[in-house]
């Protein structure tokens, strides 16, 4: 066996139950969901009626419990399940959650946190303020160690074809970091402003923030960082690591997004790399297709030279006709990145007249100073897709007359992607729809026209689009000076012609994007067809990582540390756990589509560093942890592990003792308060976080405007005795902590009025009635009476409607500064999951049942467990000491009785 | 904090380290820490000082240990809260780190400094200094000292044989403990004994009772004297020789028992309101457990008192219970519950019965609010008094009994409710325990109920090392409460007896048989008769049991040689502190 017990919760109930176990010799594993043991009572300001500062004595129960040789913590983690075995012991499933930090490494020193640029609420403040997403629980943790909290990745990054992570660009930008944040796209690739012109940006597609006003202006914040970048506040090359040289060479066959990007992968990690490209420049489509009112060669160039910087050699006008041959010369790899060369054709008569050209050559052309005058010229484009729409708003700016678009279905096919569509109509270009070539009509050799055959929509192809059908008889002519085709491109498998597939890409895994011949990779359109150029960089990513992999004699997998991603967290989860919003104009960029443009000037206009903040600051911060890397790259032990997985395991012990505790009241559930629209009205959990050592705010204020309040009201009874919320039962500690609260604040806060609007004050316990009595002899006023209703006013005050049943029973009102809501217990129904088939026995109100709660307090439905503290109902802490007390004999009568331990251990 | 020197190597000079606690504002609100720290970096033999903000935290025991490896510290002093708290604490850090745990002083600067002197800042400062100073002279003369060890005897006496004490002693016995259990009177079961049915599912108390009874029959490792009590106890935790006396019909026999804890239980007693407190005395005006007695004994359907039919009764709550102060000023807790079960009883009874509970606050706590809430359905009538305005009990002139009260919850009206019975809610009043205390040395409250160490975290130990208290010998009271309360004892007593040995404080007296005359003045001096006169090199002097000895100091001045002293508290200790205290000058407010 591997425990004689195992305890559930570390709160006092659970560390009294183990401490005294472990002193008795028996084994204890004791699990805690959070990453420190002590519970609510280490939250707590000072205890009833004594006045003892909890942290004072629960912080050495904390280390008693974790620093004794019989007990074994294991915190950050949950019991799944348990089963009861044949003979009476119990197997239990245990998940450590992953902590992402080593914490065999962690010091506790909180590095990470000060570095983290993500703040969610403080659980441990009772949302009062934030903690950051790096973090210790809180300052007395025991143990002292650091989590990350990690809820998935965010959609933003899952979106992401090349891996960026979007969300930690964000979040450095938030917190006004540029420079970290072009570093951390720059991890990924050397095309920062590239992208962040250029990126369709999926990321923003996906940003949950779009199911509420507009994403967040993920690509512009990243061109933003770039721009800051390049403009040489940081005039130092880019600061990014980079590996000693390792004496291994690798040539890479040709430079558009997948080439620079392996390039730029290989050479920081030490590689001495080459790209030959049969261009005259580098950038492939970047810079030959797309056009410059998109992407100005400039931001091209300022992204090439990242690379070259590094010592990356970039050999132009170098035509590579046998890869294979690239080994002979010395290199130890080769990567082929060569794209998609060749433009598919359209096939019909007249397609090589002067005047009908493909729409890559005219791109091409366009970007190397040998565009053509358009000037009133008639131009037709065939094809729906990017380069369509780029052919056509090009001519228009080349002085056309007229841009024609001919696509054979509608615009709901369209391959192009929405917003390049929509602008270039904006821009003056005509669609034909549902139409489809037939013929180049000529004269002399020279375009004169298009003939153009209507096309009806038949049933779904394999894409799942609905296959254009032509209609007989419905032929007609486009008058046209030129027509450019871009239907399509694909791979020129000329260098490759061994290697390539039936349709002309080369053939490679698609995990290890390795071909048959073992130093030969390839990456990018040129083994996937035409996409996108997030998917050529993350392409281009994997082959620098297979080829490292390959060269250092590993196999080629290790794909976690090539994508550390986590399962994407859900638009729901993620809204799920927001309180409120805030509403904000989505932020957008200003783009300018004046129609018939004439020049090539950049059409969008960069986003001011204002807008940049505001924009990250909508940021909802889906998977918690962004990803920034901040907390990797500021802690001194070493210890941030992002590719850390859960721990599953099984153990079986002899005994169990539930000690998972309660939940409070969530006070929102009686509208009628106010909890949650009015901030000046705050939990009783809350105060005592405002009057503990620990305080958010370092004084008692009012959450509102800040204001130390000087006439404070309480409610009591909020969410117990209320059979309108289902719970009619007394919660019993609420009157003594609202009376511990009452004389704290008039400690602190001497001037202040202290009031209570209560039904009966319970004050049944040891010196507990002398406690009342000494609150009402400090001033405290305790006023028999429900309240009905708050109402806020405008300057955050709190008009309080009561039943003032001493002074007649008239209903009046009371003006408070504050309002302080006594909420009560609630059970916490985790429980309920814990033993899967068999259950354990709830009451009526889902505590756990105990069947003989009089002589043998503690003992539950299940033979063999134990319940200790709330989790069996309201209890204080004295309370759920004895209870714990009273279950810890029992487990320990029950281990005995069955004989678990051959010995017990001294 | 300075580097680590060479360790000394059989030199005089230690190597201490100072830790002044900011206790999370409790001492640096008051106290300048800083300043604190800074007058005593540099005093002879401190090579740390550090000022955490909280010295228990984990994270600060960690550093702690840290340096006392680092730094080769042989003595640890920190300043914070009173001993009583952190001794233990500290200790183990110094044990942790292979310190003997009594080179560590822990000076208490919170409850004997901050605290006490909340509106002066300089002079508690200048306090600190030399409460510390004085820890740090009085540790710099430490000597290495050891626990003693002694073995433990695996059996436990429990003291009351009421449903607290009988459920303890079945606990004790299912963990291998032989109880011994003493009950004064001559029968079992106490107060729940003579219950019937009892909140808060009806079980009947007696029915519990003999079920206890019965089991405890059946096992040979529980021993009961009844009649009996507990007399005379010497010996020390853990092997403790209690002393029994038996009342037989044909005199006293004295036994003696050898046991490792003891648990008291021996519960309450009702108050007893004196002639005319509300009307008692008066026929028709009963107390609760009367009243309980009347209803537990009635026949289905009706109930009577002296013969009458009872149609209406008036609960006049928080009677010897919640009295100004000089009265018991403490809540009884139960009695509020109790009163709304037996009326629910009552209602079951004969429901025509026509009930008025005149209460303060009806405490009817946690799931004893449902309850209160069938008691309401069921027809019981609630009425509120104020705390000042207590009802008044009288006898009507028709005949019947008349109770006037002023109704908060009527607009304050004055009502007088005529009645057929008048229960006085009585509540719990402490047990007349002289003998009991004198013998165990139990510490007793204002309140007249025993005291625990802690009451919030240590809610079952003493102050006497190994003597436990449970039920309502500590507070009042649920059945529920106090049999967990009791078990929790059982859980303290095993995690104490099932090691086998226990560690007794080596801060003993010890006689120097040089100095020592053989005058004898000591042996009167000591409370424990842990003193005894010894031959030694043909002399008669005295000794001092270690085991027996808890270390008071009550010998040392009775002692004209000077020859006996107390470890970890020397003379010269003791001198070098107060020598430290009084060095301490003004002082300056540093910076901060």
């Amino acid at each position: 066996m591997d425990y004689d017990v195992l305890v559930i919760g570390s709160g006092i109930g659970g560390m009294e139950s183990s401490i005294k176990l472990a002193d008795m010799g028996y084994r204890v594993l004791l699990v805690e969901k959070e990453a420190s043991v002590g519970g609510r009572m280490i939250l707590l300001s000072k205890v009833f009626p004594t006045l003892d500062c909890a942290s004072c004595i629960s912080g050495p129960k904390m280390s008693s419990t974790i620093n004794h040789p019989n007990i074994t913590t294991m915190a950050y983690s949950e019991v799944q399940g348990i089963s009861r075995t044949a003979d009476g012991r119990f197997q239990a499933a245990i998940r450590q959650r992953p902590k992402f930090v080593d914490w065999a490494a962690c010091t506790g020193c909180d590095a990470c946190q000060k570095a983290c640029t993500v703040a969610v609420p403080d659980q441990f403040n009772a949302n009062l303020a934030a903690r950051r997403a790096a973090y210790i629980a809180f300052p007395q943790a025991v143990p002292k160690k650091a989590v990350l909290e990690r809820a998935g990745t965010s959609p933003c990054i899952g979106a992401c074809p090349a891996g960026i992570k979007a969300h930690g660009y964000v979040s450095l930008a938030r917190a006004g970091k540029y420079e970290e944040a072009f570093q951390l796209v720059l991890d990924a690739t050397p095309l920062v402003g590239t992208l962040g012109r250029a990126c369709y940006a999926p990321c923003e597609t996906e940003c949950t923030r779009t199911k509420l006003e507009g994403p967040v202006p993920i690509r512009l914040i990243k061109r933003f960082a770039a721009d800051h970048h390049y403009e040489g506040t940081t005039p130092d090359g880019p600061a990014i690591e980079v590996a000693e040289p390792n004496g291994r060479t690798v040539a890479i066959v040709g430079s558009g997004p997948a080439g620079l990007t392996a390039a730029w992968q290989l050479a920081r990690k030490g590689y001495q790399v080459t790209i030959l490209e049969k261009r005259e420049q580098p950038g492939g489509y970047l810079r030959h297709a797309i056009p410059t009112y998109r992407l100005p060669h400039e931001v091209v160039d300022a992204d090439i030279a990242n690379l070259t910087s590094l010592g990356v050699q970039i050999r132009c006008n170098a035509a590579v006709s046998d890869p294979e041959a690239l080994k002979a010369e010395g290199y130890d790899a080769v990567i082929m990145a060569t794209g998609t060369q060749v433009a598919t054709r359209m096939d019909v008569p007249g397609e090589d007249a002067d005047g009908s050209v493909n729409g890559l050559d005219f791109l091409d052309a366009v970007a190397n100073g040998a565009a053509p005058d358009l000037t009133g010229k008639r131009v037709v484009v065939v094809g729906g897709g990017n380069v369509a729409m780029d052919a056509a708003r090009v001519s228009l700016r080349l002085g056309a007359a007229e841009a024609r678009v001919a696509y054979r279905r509608t615009r709901a096919e369209m391959p192009a992607h929405h917003v390049e569509s929509e602008d270039a109509e904006a821009e003056g270009a005509v669609f034909e729809l549902l139409v489809a070539p037939t013929e180049v009509l000529t004269a002399d050799g020279h375009v004169t026209g298009l003939k153009l055959q209507r096309m009806r929509l038949g049933a779904p192809d394999a894409s799942g689009r609905r296959s254009p059908e032509p209609i007989p008889g419905s032929e007609y002519t486009l008058d046209a000076d030129l027509v450019i085709s871009t239907i399509g491109m694909s791979p020129d498998p000329a260098p490759f012609a061994s290697l390539a597939d039936k349709r002309g890409r080369i053939a490679v895994d698609p995990r290890t994007l390795q071909t048959s011949v073992p130093y030969l990779f390839a990456a990018g359109d040129v083994t996937a067809g035409a996409t996108d150029i997030t998917r050529a960089i993350g392409s281009g990513r994997r082959a620098a990582h297979m080829v490292d992999r390959w060269l250092t004699g590993q196999p080629l997998d290790g794909f976690t540390a090539l994508d550390d991603r986590l399962e994407t967290v859900t638009h729901e989860s993620v809204l799920a756990r927001q309180t409120a919003f805030g509403h904000r104009h989505p932020i957008s960029g200003d783009v300018t589509l004046a129609p018939n443009p004439r020049d090539f000037a950049e059409i969008e206009a960069p986003l001011s560093e204002e807008l940049v903040r505001s924009g990250a600051g909508s940021c909802l911060d889906c998977g918690v942890c962004s990803e920034c890397q901040e907390c990797v790259k500021a802690c001194p032990a070493f210890a941030i592990r992002l590719d850390e997985h859960e721990h599953l395991s099984d153990v079986e012990v002899g005994a169990v003792v539930v000690a998972t505790g309660h939940k409070l009241f969530a006070a929102d559930l009686k509208p009628e308060y106010g909890f949650g629209k009015f901030p000046n009205v705050i939990t009783g959990m809350q105060m005592d976080r405002l009057l503990a050592p620990t305080r958010p705010f370092n004084t008692v204020l009012r959450p509102g405007d800040g204001k130390v309040p000087e006439r404070i009201g309480y409610i009591s009874c909020t969410g117990s005795r209320d059979k309108t919320v289902g719970n009619p039962l007394c919660s019993k500690f609420c009157c003594m902590y609202s009376i511990k609260q009452n004389q704290l604040i008039m400690g602190a806060l001497p001037l202040a009025d202290v009031s209570m609007h209560y039904m009966d004050m319970r004050a049944a316990g040891k010196r507990y009635e002398e406690f009342y009595v000494q609150a009402q002899d400090m001033g405290a006023q305790y006023i028999k009476g429900r309240v009905s209703k708050i109402t806020e006013e405008p300057n955050g005050d709190l008009l309080v409607r009561y039943e003032d049943i001493e002074h007649g029973g008239n209903i009046v009102e009371a003006s408070y500064d504050l309002v302080v809501l006594a909420v009560g217990i609630q059970p916490n129904r985790d429980v309920e999951r814990l033993f899967g088939e068999a259950p354990l026995g709830l009451d009526e109100y889902y505590y756990v049942a105990e069947p003989s709660a009089e002589l043998s307090p503690g003992q539950t439905t299940v033979p063999g467990v134990f319940v200790a503290g709330t989790a069996a109902g309201a209890k204080d802490i004295v309370d759920t000491i004895l209870h714990s007390g009273a279950a810890v004999a029992q487990v320990a009568a029950h281990l005995e009785h069955h004989h678990f331990s051959e010995e017990v251990p001294v | 904090m300075s580097q680590p020197d060479e360790p000394t190597t059989g030199g005089t000079e230690r190597r201490i380290g100072v830790y002044i606690c900011h206790c999370g504002g409790n001492i640096s609100d008051y106290v300048d820490v800083e300043a604190v720290r800074e007058a005593l970096k540099d005093e002879p033999g401190v090579v740390v000082s550090e000022s955490p903000v909280f010295a228990c935290s984990d994270g600060t025991q960690h550093d702690m240990i840290d340096d006392i490896r680092a730094q080769h510290l042989d003595g640890l002093v920190v300043a914070s809260c009173s001993p009583k708290l952190h001794q233990v604490t500290f200790r183990n850090v110094a044990k942790r780190a292979d310190l003997n745990q009594y080179a560590y002083t822990q000076v208490n600067v919170r409850e004997q400094d901050s605290w006490a002197h909340q509106h002066d800042r300089a002079g508690a400062t200048e306090k600190a200094i030399g409460l510390v100073r004085a820890g740090v002279a009085k540790t710099r003369l430490s000597d290495p000292l050891e626990p003693l060890r002694i073995d433990t005897v695996p059996s436990a006496l429990v003291v009351g044989g009421g449903v607290a004490g009988l459920r303890a002693a079945i606990g004790l016995a299912d963990l291998g403990i032989q109880a011994v259990v003493v009950e004064r009177e001559a029968t079992l079961g106490g107060w729940v004994g003579r219950l019937g049915a009892t909140f808060p599912d009806d079980t009947s108390g007696a029915d519990e009772i003999a079920g206890l009874v019965e089991q405890i029959k059946a096992r040979r490792d529980i021993t009961v004297y009844t009649s009996a009590e507990l007399t005379g106890k010497s010996g020390t935790f853990g092997n403790y020789a209690a002393e029994l006396t038996l009342h037989r019909d044909d005199g006293d026999k004295v036994l003696t028992v050898g046991v490792g804890a003891i648990i008291v239980a021996t519960g309450f007693d009702s108050y007893l309101p004196d002639v005319g407190e509300f009307g008692y005395g008066i026929d028709g005006v009963v107390t609760l457990p009367e009243f309980k007695e009347l209803v537990d004994a009635a026949p289905s359907g009706q109930l009577s008192y002296a013969g009458r039919r009872v149609r209406s009764i008036a609960y006049v709550y928080c009677v010897g219970s919640r009295q100004p102060a000089g009265g018991n000023e403490y809540c009884s807790k139960y009695c509020c519950t109790a009163t709304i079960h037996a009326s629910l009883q009552v209602a079951r009874l004969d429901a025509s019965v026509r009930q008025y509970h005149l209460y303060r606050d009806i405490r009817a706590y946690g799931r004893n609010e449902l309850l209160y809430n069938s008691s309401r359905e069921a027809g019981s009538t609630y009425l509120k008094f104020a705390d000042d305005q207590p009802p008044a009990v009288a006898k009507l002139a028709g005949g019947g009994l008349g109770v006037t009260v002023t109704d908060l919850l009527t607009e304050s009206r004055e009502l007088t409710i005529p009645v057929d019975l008048v229960v006085l809610v009585t509540g719990m009043v402490p047990r007349e325990n002289a003998g009991l205390t004198a013998v165990l040395k139990l510490p007793v409250g204002s309140d007249g109920f025993f005291n625990e160490i802690h009451p919030k975290l240590r809610p079952v130990e003493t102050v006497v090392d190994g003597v436990m208290i449970a039920g309502c010998c500590q507070s009042p009271r649920t059945v529920g409460e106090s049999v967990a309360a009791g078990l929790a004892a059982v859980a303290q007593s095993a995690a104490l007896l099932k090691k086998g040995y226990a560690e007794l404080e080596p801060l003993v007296a010890t006689v120097d048989p040089a100095r020592c005359i053989g005058s004898g003045e000591c042996l009167t001096s000591c409370p424990y008769d842990a003193i005894t006169r010894i031959e030694w090199d043909g002399r008669s002097i005295a000794s001092v049991d270690p085991a027996t000895c808890k270390g008071c100091g009550g010998c040392v001045p009775a002692c004209g040689q000077d020859a006996i002293d107390l470890l970890g508290y020397t003379d010269a200790q003791m001198r070098a502190a107060i020598e430290g205290l009084i060095a301490a000058e003004p002082v300056k407010e540093a910076v901060s």
